[in-house]
């Protein structure tokens, strides 16, 4: 069967926060690639890589893909300031959704 | 005993030089051959910086920048894009050791302890700044100096700016807007929330009053002695480095 490929973006104003970004490839309604970019704060830096990977093969569903992110970020004592797991999820279903 | 620190005003230079020179001075606080230090510096060009989760593609007209010999880089620090202006604003950068005194492990309350420096020094010319939370400094509710963070090497490393002189129309000139039409309305809208020091002391204010306001701030707010200094061989051969191997790339600047 052929799988169904989507290129989308949206972004997201944090109440009393900051801005998000994101530009999201699915693939069978699954996160195939995403790019999380913005004005927000992440220590240590490096690892937005890392978190973007995290959620790769993972379906499109908020609860799902914040929980991932929140328990990559514990696991790897990061902190995210401006922003939340919650609305790096929210963001990226936008994204899926294609209303950014 | 009072504790002292070093005190660089590095003045005019691109903004490859200075943000390498950042970074440099990082890694020679890490490696424990300088003491905890206070940059002042300007930009020439007027360049743009971007946080490090930023892509410059989506942030900056670096077509409009070439054009106008205008800088873009990224900065090795989260937050947003900001327009630096030769004459219009002065940035600042604190470099010092994790495990001093004055830095809590919690980075929004680490913010505000190092802003009071600032928030202290813009007072003593009359201003009545404050500390907003995450990251910024009002006056008359106002952004007038917005600041970034990022620990590593035991090091906490902090920049910002404080502006003298704001133009919107001209920031974004340089900053992309989603739209043509909605450019008037961003432009409105920084006018309502950005201010700078002219327009709330309504006078011109110099660099060299400004710093010295700033030196005292920084003084009583952290209970140091500032002691002019100067950039040590190491870290004019590794912002040298840097320069090439980081911050005037196209690998970096346009990583995200």
């Amino acid at each position: 069967m052929e799988k169904k490929s989507r290129m989308n973006k949206a972004q997201l104003k944090v109440q009393g926060g900051k801005f998000i970004k994101v530009q999201l490839e699915t693939e069978d309604d699954k996160i195939k690639k995403v790019k999380i970019t913005g004005d927000f704060f992440l220590h240590p830096e490096e690892i937005i890589d890392d978190i973007e990977t995290s959620v790769t093969g993972v379906l499109l569903d908020e609860t799902v893909i914040a929980d991932r992110i929140r328990k990559f970020i514990l696991k790897n004592k990061a902190v995210l300031l401006g922003a939340s797991p919650e609305d790096f999820a929210k963001c990226i279903v936008m994204a899926g959704a294609g209303n950014g | 005993m009072v504790e002292n620190w070093r005190l660089l005003d590095t003045g005019l230079h691109d903004a490859f030089y200075n943000m390498a020179l950042d970074e440099a001075i990082v890694l020679a606080r890490s490696r424990n051959l300088v003491p905890n230090t206070i940059r002042f510096f300007r930009w020439e060009p007027s360049a743009v910086s971007i946080g490090y989760f930023q892509s410059m593609e989506e942030e900056v007209d670096t077509v409009t920048c070439d054009k106008k010999g205008i800088d873009y880089v990224r900065r090795r620090t989260g937050g947003g894009a900001v327009y630096h202006d030769r004459d219009g604003e002065l940035t600042y950068s604190i470099i010092m050791n994790q495990d001093h005194r004055l830095i809590s492990l919690d980075f929004q309350e680490t913010y505000e302890t190092l802003c009071l420096g600032l928030v202290l020094g813009l007072r003593r010319l009359g201003v009545k700044a404050e500390f907003k939370p995450i990251n910024d400094i009002i006056a008359e509710d106002k952004k007038i100096s917005g600041n970034a963070q990022t620990r590593g090497m035991n090091v906490v490393h902090q920049h910002g700016t404080i502006l003298l002189k704001v133009d919107p129309s001209l920031m974004f000139t340089v900053l992309k807007v989603p739209n043509e039409k909605i450019r008037d309305k961003m432009v409105k809208t920084v006018e309502e929330r950005v201010t700078s020091l002219e327009r709330v002391l309504k006078r011109d204010v110099g660099f060299d009053e400004l710093k010295e306001s700033l030196i005292k701030g920084f003084e009583e707010a952290f209970d140091i002695k500032l002691v002019n200094g100067t950039i040590t061989n190491f870290e004019e051969q590794n912002a040298s480095r840097l320069i090439i191997e980081k911050y005037a790339t196209k690998e970096w600047n346009f990583k995200r």
